[in-house]
């Protein structure tokens, strides 16, 4: 019987986070070539990969929000893509590190660093856009709309940037044809640390939408303490 | 498809009655075509090349995306510039009006479209003269390339200039939001421009038409789902 599903996440990350750190630095072989530096790979993997995952959330929590202007489905794609940018983040200066001493430099204008650079603009749009939006309905709205639009430019901003200039590492997990292209201590490896951060992000997401869930009950409790109060020239009142 | 006429058309007689908008998109790429195209090696672009200008090859390189960016501005501030002018209850108007919101959104992105296509009449010759190249013979390759390029820029843009109307930050909101989505084609423009002025032709890179005209599709069909709750107050 599980009381509370955070309470129980909590456990579970606090356990398997030590667990993947003492992987990462003292179970998986130094890779031969790159040495030490290749470690970061599996820091910067699964937050790229939960990354996507959050940016998924928030295009289904806009569709559904859009369609039954429950705001619940607003709290996930808000607290969503909140999470998605700083695993985002995570993921790009992960890979700068990794990128001054393997390829000599922090950035290069690669379809894949490309892409995660618009992302990120894109949902720190989404988020700026909130930040600064007049009322809240409206705000969620047109949030949804960004959402939407958002993950729908993905795919042709892969393609587009992949047709212009690429150097950044081919696939080396997910390869369905070929299958894993890295030893099995290592895939072991990246696959803890991948459910590690899936922990962490559904920790952010819960704590995301009480927050967001908080701050719609306060509004909602001042709005009518306001409207209750019998208090003359009340500067609050609308 | 009688009311996105309507609309269109009301759109564009406002605008040749008032002239609020074009003369801002003008006035501002023409002041930008002038400082991005000191940038580039004088004669840099002239075509033939018999003696090659120094520095040629890297400016057609870059001449493209310059030519683009100040395209993807002069838009942004056509933009604005339509939503100052929206400031009243005309959106309210279009509501209460009986007109399905995919119609109002086609309507204002055929104007939106013609604004910039307008701009570009402007700023790609100037561009070119000031860069030494001819716009006689450059500007019927890329027709085809703005006309796929401005009709996506302008769906992003009609779907998130009423989105960013009443936020405080709007001239800030609009291009942080339009500059990401419109990226596809911003960079096709750039990329076949630049290959046209390299190569003459579009070579290998004609496929970037078939990823604009996807992302036309895409644009225009998620703009016409969802203008409604972008404009519903």
């Amino acid at each position: 019987m599980i009381k509370d599903p955070l309470d129980l996440t909590l456990k579970l990350l606090a356990v398997s986070m030590p667990a993947g750190l003492v992987a990462v630095f003292f179970v998986v072989p130094t890779e031969s070539f790159q040495g030490v530096v290749q470690r970061i790979f599996y820091v910067h993997v699964p937050s790229a990969w939960v990354a996507y995952l959050a940016f998924a959330v928030v295009l289904v929590g806009s569709v559904a929000y859009l369609r039954t202007q429950d705001q619940r489905w607003d709290w996930i794609a808000y607290a969503s893509a909140r999470a998605g940018v700083v695993f985002t983040i995570l993921n790009l200066v992960t890979g700068m590190l990794w990128g001054r001493p393997i390829w000599g430099t922090y950035w290069v204008w690669d379809p894949r660093l490309t892409l995660t650079l618009v992302l990120l603009i894109i949902y720190l749009g989404y988020l700026a856009f909130r930040a600064n939006a007049p009322d809240e309905t409206r705000g969620a709205k047109v949030a949804a709309v960004i959402g939407i639009a958002g993950f729908a430019v993905v795919p042709l901003v892969h393609f587009s940037v992949d047709w212009w200039r690429g150097q950044h590492p081919g696939r080396t997990v997910i390869r369905p044809e070929a299958g894993p292209a890295l030893p099995a201590s290592m895939l072991a490896t990246v696959s803890l640390m991948s459910a590690v951060f899936a922990l962490a992000y559904l920790i952010f997401l819960a704590l995301g939408v009480r927050m967001l869930r908080a701050e719609s009950e306060i509004e909602r409790l001042e709005a009518l303490s306001v409207d209750s109060l019998p208090v003359a020239g009340n500067e609050r009142g609308k | 498809m009688k009311q996105v006429w309507t609309l269109a058309r009301n759109e564009l007689l406002c605008e040749t009655r008032a002239k609020q908008i074009a003369p801002v998109m003008v006035v501002f790429a023409l002041s930008l075509v002038f400082l991005l195209t000191w940038a580039l090696p004088p004669g840099a672009l002239r075509a033939p090349v018999p003696a090659p200008v120094a520095g040629a090859a890297g400016a057609r390189e870059m001449a493209g995306t310059l030519m683009w960016t100040v395209v993807f501005f002069a838009a942004i501030a056509g933009f604005n510039r339509s939503a100052v002018a929206e400031l009243g209850d005309t959106y309210e108007g279009l509501l209460l009006a009986p007109v399905d919101p995919a119609a109002v959104f086609a309507g204002k992105l055929a104007a939106n479209f013609v604004f910039i296509t307008a701009a570009e009449a402007a700023i790609f010759p100037a561009f070119m003269l000031f860069a030494g190249a001819s716009p006689a013979s450059l500007l019927p390759g890329i027709l085809p390339v703005a006309l796929l390029a401005n009709l996506g820029l302008a769906a992003v843009g009609t779907l998130f200039t009423p989105a960013s109307q009443h936020t405080p930050a709007r001239s800030v909101i609009l291009p942080l939001l339009t500059f990401p989505l419109s990226l596809p084609v911003i960079l096709g423009g750039a990329r076949l421009t630049s290959t046209l002025m390299i190569d003459g032709t579009y070579g290998t890179d004609a496929r970037w038409f078939i990823l604009m005209a996807v992302f036309d599709i895409v644009f225009v069909t998620i703009g016409a789902a969802t203008f409604e709750f972008v404009i519903e107050e």
